[in-house]
């Protein structure tokens, strides 16, 4: 298919898209992405669905990726002819159909109700009537791009994530798809890596290494075959900026592939995905099929001299396989083992060809730098960061989900304004997942950087953002991100294999209170032993959790050695529950989930909680509902504090 | 530790300082080995020279001048002025720290015992008490490379808490013990398995702290297709894999290099000794045959073929019915006086083709020295299919086991490499990962038909006609040495499964091209064309041919003349003695002399018995001389390529009864020849019988030569003295290939192939117990589905019609078989039918009343045939 037939294509596309903007039939939109569905908005989908069959009613449903606000999840859009859409939260299927139906009924209920899309928002391609031909209950409805986790946002790589049907490759060439790459084609490589060059773009696998510079080599390492890998191999814990761009816009990931594809001359790519992304995989696979019908993939691309094709290439779930030697092997069949460099894979890669390894994120936003230029991309973001960053806002803040700022962005900014700020007291924020580490309060006024954080002594990574609060333990965090290192250490050096084993042994010790103050210093000596002598980034990066835990937090490491005492009061071994006599009305709520039977004491009355029967499951902690009025009436106390 | 020459002429030369030391190295050198060049020594335990850097032991770290951070020395490839340092504090602190990581999932008892001072100390001890013996804990104490290392970077605690892991020590394999818990995951045995060998059986298991070496998804080695080289055992630097039967000896008083004595191919090898006895085998490394590489046999068989308990080391004389133990002088004397005052027409001496040259020259000259010569034959002609005279036709081409991993295409037909020739299939695979296209012409599945790009499947027994067909094709297109006209193409052997363009094609373009004959295809229909068909290739490209022969020294039998009708040389005789055939004949002479090998289930009705050999035969004889085994005398071996090799005596037993009696076959011939008032075999060492050989054999050096040699053809005009030999062998040779069509009648093929693990006459499986525990060779092998078909289950008996007999015997179900086809390893002896033959095959045993079982005795495969008629 030339470049004619595709230009045809793209009239097809936009009468389609206007239909699916502003058709003249009503529209139920439902964000189907992974955090959808685990919210439950299947059932949504389908009790709508099942209610638009058996009531005959002229309404078409549509399935969109995730928007972002993943705590808003299950989320439900209802678009009525000549009315804006509208953006209801939180949705199950029952409250699904009732807003339907009041919104047929031509009520605007406001339960549930989070925005609507508007006319500048630049979502519906414009398709949206104007605030002034609104009704005046309508054009009341707040705007969904002021709401307060999307005001703050700049949104390039995820321009299309919730607004489009991520299977439709029309909605895609609607809103500008494959123009960038077109443009490409007609200009020479050199051109397309410079104004990566310009732009300024960086890996955004984590460590920001500069997109162009791999190119070049790559592209003048040779003259045979070369192959692009796009990496989805996204498996830091809390994570999912990958999973929800592709779940959202797969064709932005294959544009990009295109572009780079073009640029360094590759005839084949790979998209290695981890198989724990079924629904990332299924879009993938479909957009796969409908970019070769298109003549986007295969033999001369457009008609073009340029041949480009993609294999998807499912991981077994290694995290270790991310790294890129070891993704290479992997895909090569081998065990996913990663091997000294140089040379780098850029010289000598998969098959022993020259290879680019470039992040899903970075990939997504060639098209954007493509299609509106180097500079204004080098607009957002900082001197040394340009443009955006996507990140997987989790943990304990209030507003959960998937974002992106442009670089220089605070991280205050991120967790605050955008994130609602933590539930309860801020303690830390966990950057780069298990390479990165976790910074105290004193930087959150730090502008997000990749040298920024990292002279913090974390770093970006590919954008995992844990906010930790009063309740999470430290040591503990530390802990748990050693222990995936650990074991996901594919066992081939020392440091890594054994050593890490060492420091989750000596951080078990300190939760469990048998360690000694002279552990900490072993700690630190092993941590930089192993940074320094593992053979792969796992390896070398495995200790920045505990090492910066250390850096910003020591006192707690000390509380925990010597007080034996857990502030957050999560480590186990350094807690005891009690009841505050005071306190306790004695409604026995404690007494029937406690599943020892550790908690006694009749009705009205303070009960008596047996401390060697206590499991410190939690429970009782859970249900006790006098917070409110008395505070706890069954708190959690540190060993070490009730000794004083 | 062997340093190789370094500077290639075409390499460019690179000046780098370790530790202030400057060596010049050449291009594509590691740091490691410059810094060993330089005498430096960094410590190491997972990089080995024969295997590609992994950096997984992290303890080669050094510090580069301008390179950020600690670079491995294994894997950083030297560059011009580099100036590297290996030993500073932070270097010393980190190699000592990850050594005791390393330690900390090591047991260590071995290493920092508080004893360990005290406890050696009391081993010496010579006090009549109950004294320590120490403890052995770890096979590979006192030779492991991580002891070494923590002796030599001093450590004396670990500092961490032992994880001991637990696991429970493999044993179920044979030849080789694996106890994981003693593994450092170093991957050597892993790299070796993949990149040297090209079997890829080991890999690494589950990740992070639970990583294990072993078979995928938990297979056995034997299941998984491990050959047992033991290459994994040499490379582990730790008692993680330990081979069963040295094991537990200790450290070697030696190593001596030596040849291995059970087959064609000759390997070198590195025998240890302790107290005066075998212990294990290891390959030599510097060796131009092996290239470091053993199979199966070369690897674990040595120490228990010698040390078996079912050897005589004393001789034996039958005296009325009493078979006693008697002196080499009583012994000689009586067997003299047998010998003595025959017609030399009566006596015949059968020869194995196991024997050392000096052994072989020596009973030729025996035989022939009696007035008018005695009769003599060897059982080397059951391995030598075709007959003296194409032998030497094939002996004259250019053989070569190194060339194969240099060749761009390899022809292999009829052999699998797994247990046999495991060196020569070492090589193919070389070539494959260089790039070679690999033609395999088998009607059997084998483990190389596995790695072929293309794989032609003739139909049984025409493997040989495939292979022509395949060979001529080669020839064609291209033009001849003289610019002639390219031959005209043979018809295309029907045979030829599908000769396939797509091979052809394949095989048209490349320069050097190598061809691998197994000793199935000798046995079949149209091998007689082979050696024309190959010197015509020779004619056209570079070519290096591997035909493989059965048997020790099959070469050194026919180019020393103990085959009848050739003298040494090897030269045709004028008068033939009686023969093999002879014998199969039923026609026995009054006296035999069995030298080495005793091819007889029951005992031969003759007059006089005489054996001269390792182990007891299985009958009565009269005198029995015992020989020498190959670790307990000097002697040589000509291998394939005709290089004369040196077997080294490491076996240094007292003499006495219980061991170390037996003598080296030519010292009993020369012994012999005295006692008959001979004075022709009078040999002071094995020296003096090669300088004899010398005069009779031209070309084999006095001196000790390990270069290969071409062999003169025995019959200058071969066009008609090798066809004449040739039909005149056929009445006499073990298989008579058919000309057109296969005999017999029934629905299956029966391919009779030469027994592979039979060494001086015996199986190997009796008497190594591992590799009776492999049941390689036993019974009949064919195909799962026709099992099923037949209704017989693995261990089923069936019965095999063939010549009008029946053959009882228990089937083995071998999915390498292809279908309608039924393989049987055969003995020298085997005197039926042509070969391959049409059989019926049946459930159970159909056999008339009175038909006995094969018994479980080393003539298994014989004892169940009742003749013909």
């Amino acid at each position: 298919m030339g470049a004619r037939t595709l230009e045809r294509r793209r009239h097809r596309a936009a009468a389609r898209w206007a239909a699916f903007t502003a058709g003249p039939r009503p529209l139920v939109y439902v964000g189907m992405g992974s955090c959808g569905l685990a919210a439950g908005a299947g059932e949504v989908l389908a009790g709508v669905q099942a209610h638009i069959a058996a009531r005959r009613l002229d309404v078409e449903t549509a399935s969109v990726g995730c928007i972002g606000p993943c705590y808003l999840e299950p989320l439900l859009d209802v678009r009525l002819p000549g009315r804006p859409r509208l953006s209801y939260a939180n949705m199950t299927a029952e409250l699904a159909v009732a807003t339907l139906d009041a919104l047929l009924a031509g009520e605007l209920p406001r339960r549930h109700l989070v925005g609507r899309f508007a006319l500048d928002d630049g979502w519906d391609g414009g398709a949206v009537p104007a605030d002034d031909d609104l009704p005046a209950a309508f054009a009341a409805v707040p705007r969904l791009a002021d709401h307060a986790m999307l005001a703050h946002q700049v949104r390039i790589v995820l321009r299309n994530c919730g607004i489009i049907d991520p299977e439709e490759v029309d909605h895609y060439l609607a809103r500008g798809g494959y123009r960038a790459f077109e443009a490409c084609l007609g200009t020479p490589w050199r051109d397309v890596v410079d104004t990566v060059k310009l732009s300024g773009l960086r890996g955004r696998g984590g460590a920001g290494f500069p997109t162009w510079v791999k190119w070049l080599v790559c592209r003048e390492a040779g003259s045979g075959p070369r192959n692009l890998i796009c990496n989805a191999d996204e498996g830091d814990p809390g994570a999912f900026m990958n999973r929800s761009l592709i779940e959202g816009d797969p064709h932005a990931v294959l544009e990009g592939m295109l572009i780079a594809a073009y640029a360094i001359g590759a005839s084949h790519g790979y998209v290695y995905i981890r198989a724990e992304y079924p629904l990332a995989i299924r879009r993938l696979r479909s957009a796969i099929g409908a970019a070769r019908k298109l003549g986007l993939l295969g033999e001369c691309v457009l008609g073009s001299d340029f041949s480009f094709d993609v294999t998807l290439k499912e991981g077994a779930g290694a995290f270790v396989c991310g790294e890129e030697t070891a993704l290479i092997a992997s895909i090569e069949g081998r065990r996913g083992m990663p091997r000294t460099r140089p040379p780098f894979p850029a010289v000598s890669g998969l098959w022993g060809r020259p290879t680019i390894i470039n992040n899903v994120e970075t990939l997504a936003t060639l098209p954007a730098v493509m299609a509106r230029g180097a500079d204004w991309y080098a607009a957002h973001g900082t001197e040394r960061s340009k443009g955006t960053k996507t990140f997987a806002l989790v943990g304990k803040v209030r507003r959960g989900g998937l974002i992106e700022v442009p670089f220089g962005t605070t991280l205050r900014s991120v967790i605050y304004d955008i994130g609602g700020g933590p539930t309860k007291d801020f303690r830390a924020v966990q950057t780069g997942g298990p390479s990165g580490g976790c910074l105290s309060e004193e930087f959150l006024d730090t502008p997000i950087e990749y040298e920024t954080l990292a002279a913090a002594g974390s770093i970006m990574g590919s954008g995992g953002l844990i906010v930790l609060d009063r309740d999470t333990c430290i040591v503990d965090t530390a802990r748990y991100f050693l222990r995936f290192t650990q074991a996901e250490s594919c066992g081939k050096c020392v440091p890594c294999r054994v050593g890490t084993g060492h420091l989750v042994g000596i951080l078990d010790a300190i939760c469990s209170g048998r360690a000694e103050l002279a552990d900490l210093e072993r700690l630190e000596r092993l941590a930089r032993v192993i940074k320094a002598s593992s053979l792969c980034g796992l390896g070398q990066t495995a200790p920045n959790p505990v090492l910066s835990a250390l850096k910003y937090f020591r006192d707690e490491f000390v509380e925990h050695i010597v007080d034996r005492r857990c502030r957050a009061a999560v480590c186990r071994d350094l807690v005891i529950y009690r009841v505050v006599p005071g306190r306790c009305t004695g409604c026995q709520r404690c007494v029937q989930v406690c599943p020892t039977g550790a908690i006694t004491g009749p009705r009205a009355e303070a009960h008596n909680l047996d401390v060697d029967k206590c499991i410190k499951c939690r429970a009782c902690y859970e249900v006790c509902r006098f917070d409110a009025i008395a505070g706890d009436a069954i708190v959690i106390e540190s060993r070490g504090q009730r000794a004083d | 530790m062997r340093i190789e020459p370094l500077l290639r002429p075409d390499a460019r030369a690179l000046r780098v300082e370790v530790d202030h030391l400057a060596v010049t190295v050449p291009e594509g050198t590691t740091v490691l080995r410059a810094a060993e060049v330089a005498g430096v020594s960094v410590p190491s335990l997972c990089s080995h020279k024969e295997l590609t850097p992994f950096g997984g032991c992290r303890l080669c770290t050094v510090e580069i001048e301008g390179v950020r951070g600690y670079p491995l020395a294994c894997s950083t490839l030297a560059q011009d002025g580099m100036e590297v340092t290996t030993d500073t504090v932070a270097l010393r602190e980190m190699h000592a720290e990850i050594l005791r990581l390393i330690l900390s999932e090591h047991p260590s008892s071995c290493l920092l015992c508080d004893e360990a001072d005290d406890c050696r100390r009391s081993l010496t001890t010579i006090r009549k008490a109950g004294v320590s013996t120490g403890c052995r804990s770890c096979p590979n104490d006192g030779a492991c490379e991580l002891q070494r290392l923590v002796e030599r970077l001093g450590i004396t605690e670990i500092g961490y808490p032992i994880a001991y892991r637990g696991l429970e020590a493999e044993h179920d394999d044979p030849f080789f013990d694996r106890d994981y818990n003693l593994c450092i995951l170093c991957g050597r045995c892993v790299r070796m398995c993949h990149e040297v060998r090209g079997a890829s059986v080991l890999a690494f298991k589950y990740r992070g702290p639970r990583t294990l070496i072993g078979p995928a998804f938990g297979a056995s080695h034997v299941a998984a297709g491990c050959e047992f080289c033991g290459a994994c055992v040499s490379v582990c630097p730790t008692g993680a894999l330990s081979d069963k039967v040295s094991k537990w000896d200790g450290r070697p008083d030696g190593i001596e290099t030596s040849t291995c004595p059970f087959c064609c191919l000759g390997c070198r090898v590195e025998l240890a000794h302790r107290d005066g006895a075998l212990s294990s085998v290891g390959a030599a490394h510097d060796a131009e045959v092996n290239d470091g590489q053993l199979c199966v046999r070369g690897r674990f068989c040595a120490p228990e073929a010698t040390h078996h308990h079912s050897r005589a080391r004393q001789p034996l004389v039958r005296k009325g019915a009493y078979f006693r133990v008697a002196s080499w002088d009583e012994a000689l004397d009586e067997t003299a006086g047998k010998l003595s005052g025959i017609a030399a027409d009566d006596i015949l001496m059968l020869v194995s083709g196991d024997l050392a040259n000096e052994g072989l020259y020596a009973a030729q000259r025996f035989a022939r020295g009696f007035p008018g010569g005695a009769g003599l034959d060897s059982t080397a002609r059951a391995r030598l299919p075709g007959g003296p005279a194409f032998w030497s036709r094939m002996f004259a081409l250019p053989i070569s086991i190194k060339a194969l991993g240099e060749a761009e295409i390899v022809i292999v037909a009829g052999l699998d490499t797994r247990f046999s020739f495991s060196v020569a299939g070492v090589q193919v695979r070389r070539a494959v990962r260089r790039g070679a296209k690999l033609i395999v012409v088998d009607a059997r599945e084998s483990n190389l038909a596995r790695v072929a790009d293309q794989w032609l499947r003739p139909r049984p027994g025409d493997e040989a006609r495939a292979l022509v067909g395949l060979v001529r094709t080669l020839g064609d297109g291209e033009p001849g040495p003289d610019g002639s006209e390219p031959t005209p193409s043979g018809e295309p052997a029907e045979a030829a499964g599908r000769p396939g363009g797509e091979a052809n094609e394949m095989a048209r373009g490349a320069a050097t091209t190598a061809v691998v004959i197994g000793p199935r295809v000798f046995d079949c229909r149209g091998a007689e064309e082979l050696p024309f068909e190959l010197e015509a290739l020779g004619a056209r490209r570079a070519v290096s041919i591997l035909p493989l022969a059965h048997g020790a020294n099959v070469r050194g039998a026919l180019e020393l003349g103990v085959l009848g009708e050739v003298l040494p040389g090897p030269r045709l005789a004028v008068g033939r003695g009686p023969g093999l055939a002879q014998l199969r004949a039923g026609r026995l002479p009054k006296v035999l002399y069995l030298v080495g090998e005793a091819p007889f289930a029951t005992q031969p009705a003759c007059d006089v018995v005489i054996a001269q050999d390792l182990y007891l035969p299985p009958f009565e004889v009269d005198t029995f001389l015992p020989a020498a085994s190959f670790a307990e005398a000097e002697g040589t071996l000509t291998n394939i390529e005709g290089r004369v090799q040196d077997m080294c005596r490491v076996e240094h037993l007292s003499p006495g009864t219980a061991h170390g009696l037996a003598r080296p076959d030519w010292q009993i011939f020369s012994d012999l020849a005295a006692r008959l008032g001979r004075s022709d075999l009078r040999y002071a060492d094995a020296a003096a019988v090669r300088a004899a050989i010398r005069i009779d054999v031209p070309g084999f050096a006095a001196e000790l030569d390990r270069s290969p040699r071409r062999m003169t053809p025995i019959a200058p005009d071969a066009s008609s003295t090798a066809a004449g030999l040739e039909s005149d062998d056929a009445g006499r040779g073990p298989s008579v290939r058919p000309q057109e069509g296969l005999a017999g009648h029934g629905r299956f093929i029966l391919i009779s192939e030469q027994a592979s693990f039979r060494h001086r006459g015996i199986d190997l499986a009796d008497v190594v117990e591992g590799l009776g525990e492999l049941h390689l060779e036993e019974g009949l092998a064919m195909n799962p589905d026709d099992l099923a078909r037949l209704g017989v289950e693995e261990g089923g008996t069936v019965t095999v019609t063939l010549d009008g007999g029946d053959l009882v015997c228990a089937v083995r179900s071998d999915s390498e078989c292809p279908r309608g086809a039924a393989f049987l390893a055969r003995d020298e002896l085997w005197e039926w039918s042509t070969h391959p033959v049409r059989v019926r095959i049946r459930a159970g045993d159909r056999s008339p009343a009175g038909a006995s079982r094969p018994p479980a005795t080393r003539d298994r495969r014989l004892a169940g045939w009742r003749g013909g008629g």
